[in-house]
């Protein structure tokens, strides 16, 4: 057991001071918006990121990382957190898949520039029919000689409006044989027949609807084999959920999402203590002297502080929901500024509130519902399929 | 601006892992449901408080200076977990946090002359503290009140020290927790004064979280039994022709009360490493591991019992035992509230690091 601080050695505190420069010289943070863990990271940062091998730290400097570690990483996080910048790329969960289910040609042609941080890549699983049940996917992949012809329709393809390639589940047999007849193909976006139309989200993030009319990609596209699309996509799938992460006792226990989430909750908590201390109650008083507000952000203090210790899986719904319950509290205990957008005459911190009143619904949604968390989690506690 | 980065590493050394499972021996063998039963509504057991001092448990956790085995927290916290799982009618956890309690003050070169130390390090003096007294003035229900003739407390900025040659009555509660009413003015208590001024204040707050954090290891093992318990009914009972597990209205309960059991260990495993190591570092872990304890075990023993349908509200079925245990047990050091009071202290530490003054507006 360990929770001390840690020591930098000189080549971390050099690798800080880089980051630093980088982001200092590419990006500038907008303090209206609460909830990065939508947005992807800022282009200009990307390609200088890239330049060094941390977009993908931990790979080998060969494969284009940086040969860096777990405490590495954990400082480039924490670095990009405090400018409220985003870090998402989406890549770094399919370069093991390409790496491992990739054909020749696309090992030789994508996965490069993947690693390089020079290709981008979207989610294509969810339908209109389907979204937790990702299974019943019928977006259709019919073979003809060395080519495929896709038909179909996807939702929430977020970033699909500006990424090179989408991570596309096909249906390749009878659909009544579910899993068993998916096949997995990376299809550039730019071919003919796909089309990204945008869905506005609470909060006010982008996502998308993509549609697949008589796309036509060579078969060095597939990843995989035929009809194996289940397991050659549950892979990343389980490293986004926060399943078998082995730490080395630096990074947080909470999974991707709930550490993402957690950042966004402590940046809410700031934020309550900010209102708190900007506003004064009939009497005169600070309203971070109200009992009741005290007892508010106190709650919200203890939440947070659960959210890091929620281990694996157990993070992003534990995160999700405490974030959405606070964000409800707090907008309430701030009324009637909790709802004025930040900016507006009267705000001031109460625009992080209200903004993330708006944004925390998505995150037990998003990326798995809760639901399908507890679905996991009751399997993991050895409980039987559900009736 | 500098990062600043912490370890978050969980794991428990061999020796800490050697230390849980002889620690289960001994408290699944001479702990099982008969004997806590058995020893209700006192909620003590003389025997097994032998075992426990016979196995050299009772200085587990306070420091060899002070005629202790050296462990830390830590292993008060895991004894803590060992004795919820099995709701051990024996009052070890006050008796260590007094332990070290009386180590600390001694350090402090504070006058315990009153005190027959070596009975209290056997365990033939039974003493606890009174972790509401910076809070409640006067009498005030202490845990393990009713079987302890030694009580520390903070009283006008000193901290005292309470003796009873007689027994206090138990004042009778659901969970049949060994909880008593002591008054430092009553006629049966002589009082003294251990440590006077701002060094008393400073070592009480540390007691507090001491205490919290023993309070909270113990509910977390209530939680963990408790959620074991919820699961393997839930797989053994058949309703509609199926296990009720099935059912997504029993799993998802199941995997609600899974995450407070995880969570309230993780939160109060760390609150024990960094106020062992670091205890200026987040002053409120104590509380919020307290807290967080404290509302998951209120929470998912009632869903436990739940799962259980109408046998868990009957006074013979072990769950319920569990559900009376928490009441108990989490709330006489003050409940929540009493914990986010001093949860809420961190928020003017917040203020202050992000430099906030009140504006007129």
């Amino acid at each position: 057991m360990d929770f001390s601080q840690v020591d930098f050695t000189p080549e971390q505190l050099a690798l800080e001071s880089e980051i630093r420069e980088i982001i200092e010289a590419n990006w500038t943070p907008n303090y209206a918006h609460i909830a990065v863990d939508h947005d992807r990271m800022p282009v200009k940062v990307r390609m200088e990121f890239a330049k060094r091998g941390l977009l993908h730290p931990d790979l080998p400097k060969d494969q284009g990382g940086a040969g860096l570690g777990e405490l590495e990483l954990e400082m480039i996080a924490g670095i990009a957190d405090e400018y409220w910048m985003p870090t998402n790329v989406s890549n770094s969960m399919l370069i093991p898949t390409l790496e491992k289910h990739g054909s020749a040609w696309l090992k030789e042609h994508v996965l490069p520039g993947i690693r390089r941080g020079e290709i981008t890549t979207c989610l294509g699983y969810s339908e209109p029919d389907n979204g937790s049940d990702i299974a019943a996917a019928t977006t259709k992949a019919v073979q003809d000689g060395d080519t495929w012809v896709i038909n179909g329709q996807k939702m929430w393809t977020t970033w699909g409006n500006e990424s090179d390639y989408v991570f596309l589940l096909a249906r390749t047999g009878a659909v009544e044989e579910k899993h068993r007849t998916l096949t997995m193909f990376l299809v550039p976006m730019d071919t003919p027949g796909v089309e990204a139309t945008p869905v506005w989200i609470l909060g006010g993030g982008r996502t998308n609807v993509t549609f697949y009319t008589d796309v036509t990609v060579s078969d060095q596209y597939r990843i995989g084999p035929v009809n194996e699309g289940w397991n050659v996509m549950s892979e990343p799938l389980a490293t986004e959920h926060g399943a078998g992460v082995e730490t080395q006792g630096v990074a947080p226990v909470n999974g991707t999402m709930g550490q993402t989430f957690s950042r966004v909750f402590e940046k809410f908590v700031d934020a309550s203590i900010k209102w708190a201390a900007s506003r004064k109650t009939a009497d005169g008083k600070s309203r971070l002297e109200d009992p009741i507000t005290r007892m508010a952000i106190a709650e919200a203090m203890l939440d947070l502080e659960m959210c890091w210790n929620a281990e694996g899986e157990l993070g992003k719904p534990m995160s999700a929901e405490a974030l959405s319950r606070n964000a409800d509290r707090m907008a309430d205990i701030a009324a009637p500024e909790g709802l004025l957008d930040f900016g507006v005459d009267g705000s001031i911190y109460a625009g992080n509130i209200a903004s993330e009143r708006q944004h925390a619904p998505g995150t037990s949604v998003y990326g798995g519902t809760t639901e399908i968390y507890r679905n996991n989690l009751a399997r993991r506690l050895g409980l039987p399929r559900p009736y | 601006m500098s990062l600043t980065l912490r370890r978050n590493d969980y794991s428990l050394t061999d020796e800490q892992g050697q230390l849980v499972d002889m620690l289960r021996d001994i408290f699944t063998e001479q702990s099982p449901i008969a004997v806590v039963r058995a020893a209700e509504p006192l909620g003590f057991d003389q025997k097994l408080w032998d075992t426990v001092k016979e196995n050299g448990l009772v200085t587990i956790s306070v420091p060899e200076s002070a005629g202790g085995d050296g462990g830390g927290l830590v292993e008060l916290v895991l004894a803590g977990i060992e004795i919820g799982r099995t709701a051990a009618p024996v009052p070890l956890l006050d008796q260590v946090v007094a332990l070290r309690a009386f180590a600390a003050l001694k350090a402090a070169g504070a006058d315990l002359a009153g005190l027959d130390m070596d009975a209290a390090l056997a365990g033939d003096l039974i003493v606890s503290i009174a972790p509401i007294s910076t809070w409640e003035l006067g009498s005030q229900l202490i845990p393990s009140g009713a079987v302890a003739k030694a009580v520390l407390a903070f009283k006008d900025d000193s901290i005292i020290l309470m003796s009873r040659k007689t027994l206090a009555p138990q004042a009778q509660n659901e969970g049949c927790a060994p909880v008593a009413w002591w008054s430092p003015t009553d006629s049966d208590v002589a009082t003294t004064t251990v440590l006077e001024g701002a060094q008393a204040l400073a070592t009480w707050e540390l007691v507090q979280r001491e205490w919290r954090i023993a309070t909270a290891s113990s509910l977390v093992g209530l939680l963990a039994i408790s959620s074991e318990m919820a699961r393997e009914y839930a797989l053994d009972r058949k309703a509609f022709g199926v296990t009720i597990a099935k059912f997504q209205a029993i799993s998802h309960q199941l995997a609600d009360i899974h995450m407070d059991v995880v969570t309230a260990r993780n939160m109060t495993l760390k609150a024990a490493w960094l106020t062992e190591n670091e205890p200026e570092y987040r002053p409120e872990l104590a509380a919020m591991a307290m807290a967080h304890a404290t509302r998951a075990a209120l929470r998912s023993t009632t869903k436990a019992a739940h799962v259980y349908g109408g046998m868990g509200i009957t006074l013979e079925a072990d769950i319920s035992l569990f559900f009376r245990k928490v009441t108990s047990w989490s709330l006489v050091g003050g409940g929540q509230r009493r914990d986010l009071e001093e949860i809420a202290r961190a928020i003017d530490t917040r203020a202050a690091e992000l430099q906030l003054q009140s504006s007129n507006r």
